[in-house]
């Protein structure tokens, strides 16, 4: 190969390499474990080029609409969930750079004061962090298929 | 042809069960599908207007067209988090 084709080669690789983005580094769990925060913030694998960390936090209210609950019982369609899942971290890879992005959803039953939703994302600023999880909480709230039933607390009996 | 369904959610307590069959003309569609269904379990037909439908793991509209041996799953509007 002459010394000009090299070159070109050279600049098609980089042109590549700009183009094609870098895959996300991806960890999805769904299950009736409790999320272990300290565990999971010690798990972390960032890279020095990771200027933001994103940590979200969805924990059981006490109560809902129609007054005091004592939990929540969660139900998946597990299958379709990771499926689902998957093309939601599909579309934030084409969206935002991001670096990485861990789920960890409980199902089963979770009592009020204790999270059911722990999400990370690390990204180079704190912009696309921000979007990127606004915006797969939003859509997992709309696409996949997970389950509330709350355990209202029982009156007295008089 | 047969075609599996699975329901979901409080949609299990609607129709007392987490699955069943059912037998539809070959075409039949998945509005073809819930009308059968609503007429077995009709407190599936206020529901109508907000069930999900996915076969498979892949949500589809009315008009989709049921292969035999599909699993099919009806299912509220999902509220994980």
């Amino acid at each position: 190969m002459s010394w000009s084709r090299v070159k070109r080669f050279r600049c098609f690789l980089q042109f590549r390499a700009a183009e094609t983005p870098i895959p996300v580094k991806r960890h999805l769990v769904i299950n009736a474990e409790p999320i272990d925060e300290r565990s999971l913030q010690q798990g972390r694998d960032a890279s020095t080029t990771a200027g933001a960390v994103l940590v979200f936090l969805g924990v059981v209210r006490d109560s809902e609409e129609r007054g005091p609950i004592q939990g929540i019982d969660y139900e998946a369609f597990l299958r379709m969930a990771e499926h689902q899942f998957s093309m939601l971290f599909d579309e934030i890879e084409r969206r935002w750079p991001i670096e990485s992005i861990r789920l960890t959803h409980r199902v089963g039953y979770v009592r009020a004061g204790e999270p059911s939703l722990w999400l990370e994302i690390l990204a180079p600023h704190r912009g696309e962090a921000f979007a990127a999880g606004q915006w797969l909480i939003d859509e997992m709230k709309r696409v996949v298929p997970i389950w509330k039933k709350p355990r209202v607390v029982q009156a007295p009996l008089p | 042809m047969d075609v599996r369904i699975a329901f979901y959610s409080y949609f299990k307590d609607l129709t007392g069960c987490a699955e069943t069959t059912e037998s539809l003309a070959p075409g039949a569609t998945i509005a073809d599908l819930i009308t059968r269904l609503q007429e077995r379990f009709p407190r599936l037909i206020p529901m109508e207007r907000s069930t999900l439908v996915a076969v498979g793991v892949e949500y589809q509209p009315r008009d989709y067209v049921l292969v035999p041996g599909e699993e099919v799953s009806l299912f509220p509007p999902v509220q994980g988090g």
